[in-house]
């Protein structure tokens, strides 16, 4: 019976949306003059950055990356809070077993080459597709790769708190400096350079890595946690 | 001026990235620092607010980008009014809970103040940005520090509230989303006040959609009526101190989105009555439901629910008055309900079940909190000498220069019930015996939650014989909130003779 | 394109999105293990972005990305905001997410037990 009513409320809201976004239409302009004209102008002209979405990302809407980042590191705290156990209650049933040797030597092969992969993408964010958050996700899944593979493998938790709290004081740091020198929160300081150089588009590609350090460092605080979590 | 709005935001992050350092050399700082960060927001939203009051609106730029393209920052006197109002409360709960788990673990407190100050700037962010999707990534930070913060405990039932609470959260997030995208699908901009100049020219069912979607995603924060289901939970479950932050400053900052949206945002006709309606059913269900609460926070909470819907009712008016009164009854709730959660916990502080029958004869043992609670009690009813008379006088003046006979009459019968549920408790504490089988031993709060309770009670004090303290504050905030031309001339022409 | 695969593909894409935001209410509100709850709740999101991008799409687009030689690009792109929105948000429910899966870690340590009906001690 709940099944059934449900459904028929899902039903009229499926009808209603799908109404509602059929009649957008698909691929056709439908504003004037809306900010992406903007934006796209900008990017090349001001910022010397190829990638528009890093640009947005970065410069524009570099505000809500910095919530973004925030969202990230309360999700990891919050993670650490709401799984925090006094050293005595903790059991010793573990979530790890030990991996066939296949995986092992496979990951070990793997894993520097998937750190470089990591590391290209958030370095090349403003040139090229990916960025700050797409490297760290790819440096957290070797990581991931190897918790699997070896049930050992430990993270140091410090470590990881470091350069969760340096990264996050650098990219606030140039906001403010952006504030002290230029007026503005996170405004570009330092000279645009030249579009499609590795060192163009002044602070953004500086912030880009920070938040790459930084992602990185929070999911696998997060993939850590909870491969961990004993009972 | 010490500084600009957006200090208001960077330096609570900030610090929130310094704490596990700096707590790596020295505990205490992990407890100072927050309280030094809130007294700076508060010191700096006050000066801000003095300054906007006689220079008019600061629209502040981010990342050097003029106002549509970039995200910018609004401090006008109704922002600037709840920000004060928020950092002023956030610093007193700092206050109140500064020596909390000080016997236990490090890592817990340490993750208490972090989230308490990232509440309090998310829910500052909420109010201050002037771009929607910016209103989001605040609305989700304030979510998720409140997620942890009501699993705080890990005695109680509290994962379970914290849940139910972050299931809604998570829902309401994609009706934002939802909404937002319809609105960029249609307008092709994300700046506020951009989006209000062009609502004319969009397609009203779509309009409508949007708005549906808006409400109900920010409903969840703002705690009306359907969509309020977590707060009673969450309330009851989550530290003292952290219900008194969600009654005074989460559930303000939803109220804010709300009313941003429907005041400048959306013209759409129908709508103020649509928050006269839902406030008002709001307004009746939680009052009723506080009746037959047993646990005391739960009461709290149900009542805090009650006086938000009073505050869209008064909202809904539309009238200068009726926003007027609407702040001043957001001003009153913000002062008068942390005041009942403080002296409310540390009456039952011993107790497992917080019910409101072991409350009996606690006015004789401990009779300061007695008299706290007693007095937020009679003022958030409306008794003539304090705080709350004159704001519930005000909603009821702005009612009837409307005309609208039916809410007056509501909200009267609602009061009689709030008298009956909140009288029964002051009985118990001062009219019945303790007994010897009540599981309350008194506990004597430190000395910080009693200046922090203090300070509450004299600002209702205040408030109550002199109204005209607060009164020009918040006329020049309800002025604000009704002028959207201004609003929006204010943020796109500063983008015009700003270029760089 | 053909212009009659472009139409099936207007309704479908929009079609699908709607579709993925509905399967996952369905399970939010009908299945009874928390797990299944979080898993809708993904779906969601992945729904509703799939929408965002949907949104910014312009027929015959290429990436909003310049590559040297063609910096005139801008009117064939596609709409890059969307994309930064939907990145944001992809961060955010991933926060949400994992807070989520934390508080299941803590309830089945108390209860021992996944399904919602043997877990409801408050009222729903």
């Amino acid at each position: 019976m709940k099944k059934f009513l449900v459904i028929l409320i899902l039903a009229v809201l499926g009808f209603h949306l799908f109404e509602a976004f059929s009649g957008l239409g698909l691929g056709v302009t439908r504003f004037e003059k809306g900010v992406k004209d903007y934006y796209l102008e900008k990017t090349v002209s001001e910022l010397h950055v190829a990638n528009t979405v890093t640009s947005i990302v970065v410069n524009f809407r570099g505000f809500d990356t910095l919530g973004e980042v925030t969202v990230l590191f309360l999700a990891v705290s919050a993670m650490g809070g709401i799984l925090y156990k006094r050293r005595h209650q903790t059991g010793d049933r573990s979530v790890l077993f030990s991996s066939s040797s296949i995986v092992r030597s496979g990951s070990k092969l793997l894993f520097p080459a998937i750190i470089l992969l990591g590391v290209y993408v958030f370095i090349h964010g403003h040139l090229s597709p990916g960025g700050g958050f797409q490297g760290g996700a790819i440096i957290a899944t070797g990581f991931l790769l190897m918790l699997i593979a070896y049930e050992n493998f430990s993270v140091s938790h410090n470590t990881l708190s470091y350069i969760e709290s340096f990264a996050g004081i650098f990219f606030v740091g140039i906001g403010l400096l952006g504030f002290m020198n230029g007026g503005t929160f996170l405004q570009n300081f330092l000279p645009a350079g030249v579009l499609n150089n590795l060192f163009s588009g002044g602070v953004i590609g500086i912030i880009y890595v920070m938040v790459g350090f930084k992602v990185a460092a929070e999911l696998t605080g997060l993939i850590y946690t909870i491969l961990h979590e004993k009972d | 001026m010490v500084g600009s709005p957006v200090l208001l935001i960077a330096i609570p992050l900030l610090a929130a990235f310094v704490i596990p350092l700096i707590g790596m050399i020295w505990k205490e700082l992990v407890r100072i620092i927050p309280g030094l960060v809130l007294a700076y927001m508060l010191i700096l939203s006050a000066t801000l607010l003095y300054y906007v009051s006689y220079n008019g609106t600061i629209v502040e730029t981010i990342a050097g980008w003029q106002a549509p393209w970039g995200i910018n920052l609004d401090f006008s006197p109704l922002t600037g009014f709840l920000a004060t109002l928020m950092s002023a409360l956030g610093f007193l709960v700092w206050l109140f809970s500064y020596r909390f788990k000080r016997n236990v673990d490090f890592e817990p407190a340490k993750k208490y103040f972090i989230f308490l100050m990232l509440l309090i700037a998310g829910a500052i962010g909420i109010v201050i940005t002037g771009d929607i999707f910016n209103q989001f990534v605040f609305i989700e930070i304030t979510g998720i520090s409140a997620y942890a913060l009501t699993a705080f405990y890990t005695g109680r039932n509290s994962a379970e509230a914290s849940f139910k609470y972050l299931m809604m959260g998570a829902m309401a997030s994609s009706f934002l989303l939802v909404a937002i995208a319809i609105l960029y699908s249609q307008l092709g901009t994300l700046n506020m006040a951009d989006i209000a100049s062009k609502m004319h020219t969009m397609n009203p069912t779509y309009k409508i959609i949007a708005l549906i979607f808006f409400i109900t995603g920010i409903g969840i924060e703002a705690e009306i009526f359907p969509l309020n289901g977590w707060a009673p939970d969450a309330y009851t479950e989550a530290p003292g101190p952290v219900g008194a932050a969600f009654a005074g400053i989460v559930v303000k900052a939803g109220v804010y989105a709300i009313i941003r949206m429907i005041f400048t945002l959306f013209d759409v006709p129908g709508a103020y009555d649509f928050l006269i309606a839902i406030g008002l059913i709001t307004l009746i269900v939680a009052e009723t439901s506080a009746l037959r609460q047993e646990k005391l926070k739960r009461m709290l909470a149900y009542s805090s629910i009650g006086q938000m819907g009073l505050v869209i009712v008064a909202f809904g008016i539309g009238t200068h008055e009726g926003v007027f009164a609407a702040l001043f009854l957001m001003l009153n709730h913000a002062v008068i309900k942390p005041l009942l959660f403080f002296s409310g916990s540390s009456l039952v502080f011993n107790s497992k079940k917080k019910q409101i029958a072991e409350m009996n004869g606690l006015g004789k043992r401990m009779p300061l909190m007695a008299a706290f609670f007693s007095l937020g009690a009679f003022a958030i009813v409306g008794l003539p000498p304090f705080a709350g008379f004159w704001s519930k006088l005000s909603v009821l003046s702005a009612a009837a220069n409307e005309g609208l006979l039916l809410i007056i009459v509501l909200i009267l019968i609602v009061s009689v019930i709030e008298i009956v549920y909140y009288f029964r408790v002051v009985n118990r504490i001062f009219f019945q015996e303790y007994s010897k089988e009540q599981s309350v031993v008194p506990h004597r709060p430190r000395i910080n939650a009693m200046v922090a309770m203090f300070v509450l009670a004299i600002a209702i004090l205040i408030i109550g014989f002199y109204p005209d303290a607060v009164t020009g504050i918040l006329h020049n905030a309800a002025k604000d909130l009704m002028n959207t031309d201004q609003y929006i001339n204010n943020v796109l022409q500063l983008g015009q003779s700003l270029t760089r | 394109m053909d212009d009659k695969l472009f139409e099936i593909l207007e309704y479908g894409v929009y079609g699908a999105s709607i579709l993925l935001i509905l399967i996952g209410l369905y399970a939010v509100l009908t299945k009874r293990s928390l797990i299944k709850i979080v898993i809708g709740m993904s779906i969601i999101d992945g729904g509703i972005h799939l929408l965002l991008i949907t949104i910014g799409y312009l027929k015959g687009g290429t990436a909003p990305i310049f590559s040297p030689g063609y910096e005139e690009a801008a009117a064939q792109m596609v709409d890059p905001v969307p994309q930064a929105l939907v990145l944001t948000a992809i961060v955010i429910g991933f926060g949400v997410t994992a807070v989520a899966l934390s508080l299941i870690i803590r309830l089945y340590r108390h209860h021992h037990t996944l399904e919602i009906d043997e877990i409801k001690r408050l009222k729903w």
